[in-house]
This record gives C-alpha cells, sequence and structure tokens, in this order.
C-alpha cells in the first residue's frame, strides 16, 4: 500500500492564533456546523474581515472631517410624542406577561426547549430583543416591567422615594448587578431550567422593584445593570429622540450627541463588550485545555462555575486595562493637555458597535435553532397539544449547518456583523476625537493605539467565531 | 419516596407469575384499555435528556424519537391501560446534573422510572443516585458501564447495544473481508481507548494483528503530523474520531493518500448527523461504517423500519421529513424506542401498578431473553442478559456507495457476546 506525501493546501490562521497567549451558552452543540466552520477558508475571511478595519483607519486619515460629521447627522421625521399613558400601558403588559412566563416556569414544562420562560428570557429578549435595542433604538423604554408597576405602586402609595442612592456610588452598583446576570448567563450550571430561571427572574423583578421604590428613578440610571445596558444599546440604535422630533441617522449618532459618560458609565461601556468577548471564549477549545478540560467529554456546567467566574472577572479586567493603556498611549502621541480620565470617558461609546456586533455574530446560531423552539412554545405553551399559531406539526430543524453553502453564509454574516461593529466604532471614535481635539493630524494620531486595539480585537472577534469550540 | 415493604419478598417465580397477569392484562379489548386509560393516573417516565451541553444534538433527536413512540403507545392504550406522560427534564450533559434530575424525577415529579440517557459520564454519574432512590433507571447510552458490574441494579440497557459487543463484532468482518494489518487512528481518552483496547484483543482473536495504534488529542484540529505515522503494512484503516474536527481528519486523510488508499473501516458515531454528501467526504466512497441501525432504507427495508420511520418522521435517507438536510442520530436513536417498548412490556408483566412495584419491573425486565424484531424493536432481533441488564443485538456493516450507506453485512447475536462480567440479580434491591 503506497501513502502518498502529504501536501498541505492551506496553513490555518486560526490554528496559529489559537495558541497565542490570552488576547480575551445558552449554546447547543453542533459539531457537523464547527466542522464545515473548519473546513471553511475562515483564515483568508479573517484577513479580509482585518483589511477592512485597517481600511477604515487609513481612510479616515483623508476623510474630511464635515463629511465624517455629516455621517452622523440625523434626519428628523416627526414630532415626538412623550406618550406617558400609551408607555405605562405597555410596560404593565409587559409585566403582566412576565408573571405569565414565570408561572410557566414554575409550573409549565420541565424541558427548557418547550417551557416559554427560558426561551423567552433567553432567546426572545436576551439574544433577540437586545439586538433589535442595538441595531434599532430604545424599543425597552416601552417594555420594561417595572415602570408601569413602579408608578401605580408609587401613586397608590403616593409618595416618593424615602433614600438617596448616594452619589459617591456612582455606577459601581449597575456594573454588580450588570456582572451577576452575566454570571448568571455564564457560569451559572442550569441558567435555562425553567423552575431555577423562574425565581431568579422573579427575584429579579423583586429586588428592582424594590429598589426603584426606595431609590427612585436614579435605581434605572446608576443601579439597574439592564436598564443600563438597553440605554447604552439604544443609543447605537438608528431612531431616536432629537430635541422634539423623532429622527433617523447612522448608526451611533445618538452617542456621539450624548454627554460624554462618567467614569463609571464608561467602565460599563467596556464591561457589557468584556462580557460579550468571554461568552464566546469560554466555549473554546482554547479556554477548555487550558482549564485542562477534554471538550470532547466535556464535565458540565458544573465543573465550571469558578472558572467561569473567575475567566470573567479577568477577561473584563484585562479589557479595561488594555483600553486604558491604548487611551493613554494615544493621548501621549498627539500630545495633548487632555486628562488620562476625561480621554478614557469621553472614546467609551465607541466601544458600544463592537460589543453589539459580537452580541448579533456570537448569537446568530443560537438564535436560527431556538428561535424555531420558540415559536414552537408559543404555538404550544403549556404542551399538551396546542396549536395556536396553526402548526400542527412542527420540527425543528438544524438542517442549515449540515451543508457547506449555508455554514458559509450564517459564518460570513456573523464575520460581517463583527467586521461592521469595529467599523463604526473607529468612525465613531475619529469623530470623537476630531471634535475633542479640533485638528484633523492631532486627532488621528491620538486615535492610532485606539484602533490598532480595535484592529486586534477585530482579530481575536472573528478568530472567536472560526475557533473550534466544545460547547 | 415510596416504601418497599412488598419489594424484598419479590422472586424471580414472582415475576413469572406477574408476567402472566401481565399478559392478561394485555389481552383486554383495546376500548377497554381506553376507558380505564381515561380515568387512571398517567405512568411517569422521567426523561433525563441532553438538551444542552456538548449531547444536545442527540438530544434533540433522542427527544423526537421518544415523543413519537410515546404517542402510539397511548394510541394503542398506554400501559397496563394507562397513559404514559414523558417529563423530560435537561440534564445539561453534565454528570452532577445528572443526578440531580434523577433526584428530582423520584422525589419531585413523582416518576415511575428515569430513563433516556445517553452520554457514558452522565449516566455514570446519575447511576448511584437512582440505586439509592431505588428508581429504576433506563439508560440508552451504549457505554459498557452497565455490563461491566460498576453500576447497580436498578440501572438498566435493554434497547440498545454496548460499545464493547459492537466492536468485538467488527473484527470477524475486517479480518475476513478488508485485511489482516490494521491501524487504529482514536481520539485519546476513553471513547477512543474502549475502541483500541476491545478491538485489538478481537483482531488477535480472529488471527489479524493491530500493526499501529495512534492516539489523537481531543483538541487537536490538524492531524497532517499523524498519518506519517500509518505504518507501510497497513491493509486496513480503522477510525473513530469524533467531535468538530472530524470533516477536517477526513479531508485531510484524502489529501494525504490521494485516489491510493488502504480499506478503510469506521464507527458512524464520528458522522452521525453529518450528511455523507457534504463536501470533503467524497474520500469515504466505498469504505466501511458500523451503524447500530441503517441510516439509508435499504433494498430488503423491513415492514418494522418503515413504520418507525414513518412515525419519527424520518425520511428513506435518515433525514427529518421536513427538511432534507437534517440528519438524524439513526444509528443509536432507536435504542429510546425501543427501551420505551421494553418498559411497557416489562410494566404488562409484572403488573405494575405504581411505584411500590419498582423492583417488580427490574425483576421482570430481568426475566426478558429473546426479544424479536417488531414494530416494538424494529432495528432487529435482540437477546437480554438479565445478569448482566445489558442486550445484544445485530450489527449493521455498510459501506459507502455513490454516497449512500448500502449494508454489506450483518452480524450475528453470538458475534457480540463475551463474558458476563457481573450478576446483578444478586444483589438486593
Amino acid at each position: 500500500m503506497s501513502i502518498l506525501q502529504y501536501r498541505r493546501r492551506f496553513p490555518r490562521l486560526a490554528n496559529t492564533i489559537l495558541w497565542l497567549p490570552f488576547c480575551a451558552t445558552q449554546a447547543d452543540a453542533h459539531a457537523a456546523e464547527q466542522g464545515f466552520v473548519l473546513l471553511l477558508p475562515t483564515d483568508i475571511y479573517i484577513s479580509a474581515g482585518v483589511a477592512s478595519v485597517v481600511m477604515t483607519v487609513v481612510l479616515l486619515s483623508v476623510l474630511p472631517a464635515p463629511l465624517l460629521r455629516g455621517l452622523f447627522r440625523p434626519l428628523d421625521l416627526w414630532r415626538w410624542h412623550r406618550a406617558p399613558a400609551a408607555r405605562l400601558l405597555t410596560s404593565s403588559a409587559s409585566f403582566l406577561i412576565l408573571c405569565a412566563l414565570v408561572w410557566l416556569g414554575l409550573s409549565g414544562p420541565r424541558d427548557p426547549l418547550t417551557n416559554p420562560l427560558p426561551l423567552m428570557i433567553w432567546t426572545v429578549w436576551w439574544i433577540a430583543l437586545v439586538t433589535v435595542q442595538g441595531l434599532f433604538g430604545d424599543l425597552w423604554r416601552w417594555i420594561d416591567p417595572w415602570h408601569g408597576p413602579v408608578a401605580l405602586s408609587r401613586w397608590a402609595l403616593w409618595r416618593g422615594p424615602p433614600l438617596r442612592l448616594p452619589v459617591q456610588l456612582g455606577h459601581s452598583v449597575a456594573i454588580l448587578t450588570y456582572l451577576g446576570f452575566v454570571i448568571v448567563l455564564l457560569a451559572d450550571p442550569a441558567p435555562s431550567d425553567p423552575a431555577r430561571l423562574a425565581r431568579y427572574v422573579g427575584g429579579y423583578w423583586l429586588f428592582t422593584y424594590v429598589a426603584l421604590l426606595l431609590f427612585g428613578p436614579r435605581w434605572a440610571l446608576r443601579g439597574e445593570g439592564i436598564a443600563m445596558l438597553m440605554r447604552c444599546y439604544a443609543a447605537v440604535g438608528l431612531f431616536g429622540r432629537r430635541g422634539r422630533w423623532f429622527a433617523a441617522g447612522l448608526f451611533g449618532w445618538q452617542a456621539m450627541r450624548r454627554r460624554a459618560p462618567g467614569l463609571g458609565a464608561a467602565v460599563f461601556m467596556l464591561v457589557i463588550l468584556g462580557c460579550g468577548s468571554f461568552d464566546g471564549l469560554n466555549e473554546t477549545f482554547w479556554w477548555l485545555d487550558l482549564l485542562g478540560l477534554n471538550p470532547l467529554e466535556f464535565p458540565g456546567r458544573t465543573a465550571v462555575v469558578i472558572q467561569n467566574t473567575a475567566g470573567l472577572i479577568v477577561a473584563n479586567l484585562a479589557l479595561i486595562v488594555a483600553y486604558g493603556v491604548s487611551v493613554r498611549m494615544g493621548l501621549a502621541l498627539a500630545g495633548t493637555d487632555m486628562t488620562w480620565r476625561h480621554a478614557f470617558c469621553i472614546y467609551a461609546p465607541s466601544i458600544l458597535p463592537i460589543a453589539l456586533g459580537y452580541h448579533v455574530g456570537h448569537y446568530l446560531t443560537s438564535l436560527l435553532v431556538n428561535g424555531q423552539y420558540a415559536l414552537a412554545a408559543l404555538n404550544d405553551p403549556l404542551a399538551r397539544g396546542d396549536s395556536l399559531l396553526g402548526m400542527e406539526t412542527f420540527y425543528v430543524t438544524t438542517g442549515f449547518f449540515n451543508t457547506q453553502d449555508s455554514v458559509r453564509l450564517i459564518w460570513l454574516c456573523q464575520a460581517a456583523a463583527v467586521v461592521a461593529g469595529h467599523v463604526l466604532a473607529i468612525l465613531m471614535a475619529h469623530l470623537i476625537a476630531l471634535n475633542h481635539l479640533g485638528n484633523a493630524r492631532r486627532a488621528m494620531l491620538s486615535q492610532l493605539p485606539l484602533a490598532g486595539f480595535m484592529v486586534l480585537y477585530t482579530l481575536f472577534g472573528l478568530w472567536l467565531l472560526a475557533a473550534p469550540r466544545g460547547l | 419516596m415510596t416504601k418497599d415493604t412488598n419489594i424484598t419478598g419479590t422472586t424471580r417465580r414472582g415475576a413469572l407469575k406477574t408476567l402472566a397477569a401481565g399478559a392478561a392484562a394485555g389481552s383486554l379489548p383495546l376500548w377497554a384499555r381506553y376507558a380505564q386509560a381515561q380515568t387512571s393516573e398517567p405512568i411517569r417516565i422521567g426523561f433525563q435528556v441532553h438538551r444542552t451541553g456538548i449531547g444536545a444534538a442527540y438530544g434533540r433527536w433522542y427527544d423526537r424519537t421518544t415523543s413519537a413512540a410515546v404517542k402510539l403507545i397511548n394510541e394503542a392504550g398506554g400501559i397496563n391501560g394507562r397513559m404514559v406522560e414523558i417529563v423530560a427534564e435537561d440534564d445539561g450533559t453534565d454528570p452532577k446534573r445528572g443526578a440531580e434530575v434523577v433526584e428530582k424525577f423520584a422525589t419531585q415529579h413523582n416518576c415511575d422510572i428515569g430513563f433516556g440517557t445517553l452520554f457514558s459520564h452522565v449516566v455514570i454519574g446519575s447511576a448511584p443516585r437512582a440505586g439509592e432512590l431505588k428508581l429504576p433507571y433506563f439508560v440508552v447510552s451504549e457505554g459498557h458501564h452497565v455490563a461491566s458490574g460498576m453500576l447497580n441494579r436498578w440501572t438498566v440497557q435493554p434497547g440498545i447495544t454496548d460499545v464493547k459487543s459492537q466492536v468485538l463484532a467488527m473484527a470477524p468482518f475486517v479480518s475476513s473481508n478488508l485485511g489482516k494489518k490494521v491501524t487504529m487512528i482514536y481520539p485519546d481518552f476513553a471513547f477512543g481507548h474502549d475502541h483500541r483496547d476491545y478491538f485489538t484483543e478481537a483482531l488477535a482473536a480472529q488471527g489479524g494483528e493491530v500493526v499501529a495504534q495512534i492516539a489523537i488529542p481531543p483538541t487537536e484540529t490538524s492531524f497532517t503530523k499523524y498519518f506519517p505515522k500509518i505504518p507501510r503494512e497497513t491493509e486496513v484503516i480503522y477510525h473513530v474520531m469524533v467531535g468538530p474536527a472530524v470533516l477536517t481528519f477526513v479531508k485531510e486523510m484524502g489529501e494525504f493518500f490521494g485516489p491510493s488508499r488502504p480499506e478503510m473501516f469506521g464507527f458512524i458515531d464520528s458522522l452521525e448527523a453529518v450528511d455523507l454528501s457534504s463536501p470533503g467526504l467524497e474520500f469515504l466512497e466505498g469504505t466501511y461504517f458500523w451503524e447500530g441501525m441503517p441510516r439509508y432504507a435499504q433494498a430488503e427495508q423491513t415492514e418494522f423500519d418503515k413504520h418507525y420511520r414513518a412515525a419519527v418522521g424520518v425520511d428513506a435517507n435518515g433525514a427529518s421529513v421536513s427538511d432534507p438536510k437534517d440528519i438524524s442520530t439513526y444509528a443509536h436513536m432507536f435504542g429510546c424506542w425501543e427501551t420505551l417498548y421494553t418498559v411497557k412490556a416489562g410494566m404488562e408483566a409484572a403488573g405494575y401498578a405504581g411505584t411500590a412495584d419498582r423492583a417488580k419491573l427490574i425483576e421482570a425486565v430481568e426475566a426478558m431473553t429473546e426479544i424479536p424484531a417488531s414494530n416494538a424493536h424494529p432495528q432487529g432481533d435482540k437477546l437480554f442478559n438479565g445478569k448482566t441488564h445489558q442486550v445484544f443485538g445485530h450489527q449493521y456493516i455498510s459501506k459507502v456507495i455513490d454516497g449512500k450507506m448500502v449494508l454489506q453485512h450483518t452480524t450475528s447475536i453470538e458475534d457480540t457476546l463475551y463474558p458476563d462480567e457481573v450478576d446483578y440479580t444478586q444483589q438486593s434491591f
């Protein structure tokens, strides 16, 4: 039997990167999909993605400032209506739906892909609704499940908040509550278990409700992580309020018009990205190998609670330090007297599109599968054979993970979201620099380290999509 | 927890009596069974399903097969005139959660039995708790852990054969038809080690020889550096790679060998739920695979296979009837179907009336021996070993021809047998 010499067609960049030192589930195992991704020339795609971001940086050096400003100028559509009564109504309805979901979580089917609560929370709300919020604007304002009940309670109690949230705390409480949420998402052993999730959701709703009654709207502004996340992402959306107008503009136009965030809010924006990036890294062979676990015989989430919690904290700290150092280097290059703290804060909103792009890219595959389960659950919420949406026999499929063409399309959509987020981030950061430094050359110089950071982050984000995963 | 005062007095002879009683109950006219079923408490089967984690792709099809079987069982009058209700709990493919799920079945959901676990580490993590809680635990995992004696009397595997018997039964075919000098390529952890150990021994017994054992680290994603280790004298490559890098493995092996390759034999576990017409898999044309049950409907397809495919919603290519690209885990999922029908037969034989009869159920299953192929057992005839709590059955060897697997050989059940390693019936309840 002759054995021919092996010849290698593509040197795999992904594999080279796999062993770099650290640069940063509701997950289903779709081995076929990952198998096809490993066969794709992702090293070429990643290079193209990174090159697009680099090209954006180069382009900005010649793009006239007025043109860039024009890009972010919104178009007024119609007069803004506050509609407080409608908001009260939609928020109360959202609260009632949440109550029904929690009740179903406690008493409905035990299967997390049949019970509507885990599907509505993790797929419809966390994956889809957060994406809609980031792409289109502040939908959460209308459907947050606290506004209505809190307003009605205040009206019934006939008094304002009895306590003041200490100003010294800044946004630290919001950072903590958001981290708590992400720890449940990434490190809890069974975040999709319907009863367990019902207790988490019910408990968090009650905790926030009491805090809003005690501290008033300040809690929503500085204490509640979810509200803060939604406000941040709303600033990236296409649609929003401009004075008395409801307006539309390029993604990020609202963030560019807002006052620069304080230090706590800036850190919060970085934490959104840090958590999003770790939710991806923790599924890779690289991470599991680091923990000494066999990805093909993964012992389950109970075995990595401490490791994932610690990893999440370290990932966030690493990101904050990397960003902080980039900003500091930029100031040194530009020779400006702007303080580091001020620069740290003003550039932070430019991180948001990166986080949103990664959110879309990372969760797209889950949405494609669990979205079907969510539809099936709406069709038969009590799992008793109902057909509320008229779907008699509905088989969930993952066939699109089984062909090279569809996997390539899905992967390229994921990569496009990641790259678009970074391109937008570079545009925003450059305009922020122009607005604060005035001089185009100094703005460019100040941006180089941060742009370098974003290019590397593009590489990292795309590698995460291409890397073999064990979960 | 139920009291088990009746359990200690149960004997094999008693179980046989209940078998007769069960048969009598089963002969009730259909309308009478329905009438009783409408008024009785359902039989609650705790379905421990891998909904999330590394077993989720299998879990989806295990769930679909289970739902289809239960629908038919209920349409035919249920079990002992009672409807069957599935209580599905996700174990996250996590041994620790597996034990918690088993505990929930017994203490919260008042389930009659636990059922359905696939991944070996979850079975091994859950079975001790099932034993402590005296919950009959019907696993569908292929693992040798049941028959090896490492579990307990409450754990049974009556619907799917174990990996040891599967591998042993391959050696005669490989040595007689493909070649006697075999190189094994396998992932370097327990799953691969089982194949290595069982096959090496079985091939030697056939006069063949494993000339090289190439263990691949589980995190490996490129395999080119391993292929030069394949000895030139190799006549057959035996491969059982699993995980996301399988397609890369096949593609790179194709590039390595080009048009001239040794014979190849693999386990379909590597490509379960993967479309064989995928690019890169052309290299597998003409190679052989073990299948627990043939994915493609064969020329001599049985009526039982037709019935089973139609009920689960699987077409002649092993794909979902709603999406021809959605390939099922056909080689394994029949285990859920057959286990449920075995539970039905066991409960009927034991005259199972409630959780107090759990031990009787185990004894009734232990008393089973020959299980003929039928709509309830579409994979083929079976032989249950009550001492080892493990079922034995035919194994299928298929060849990839024009991108489809065509059955070449069906092993006898005798080919799959090996000496008992445990007698669970000697253990007390």
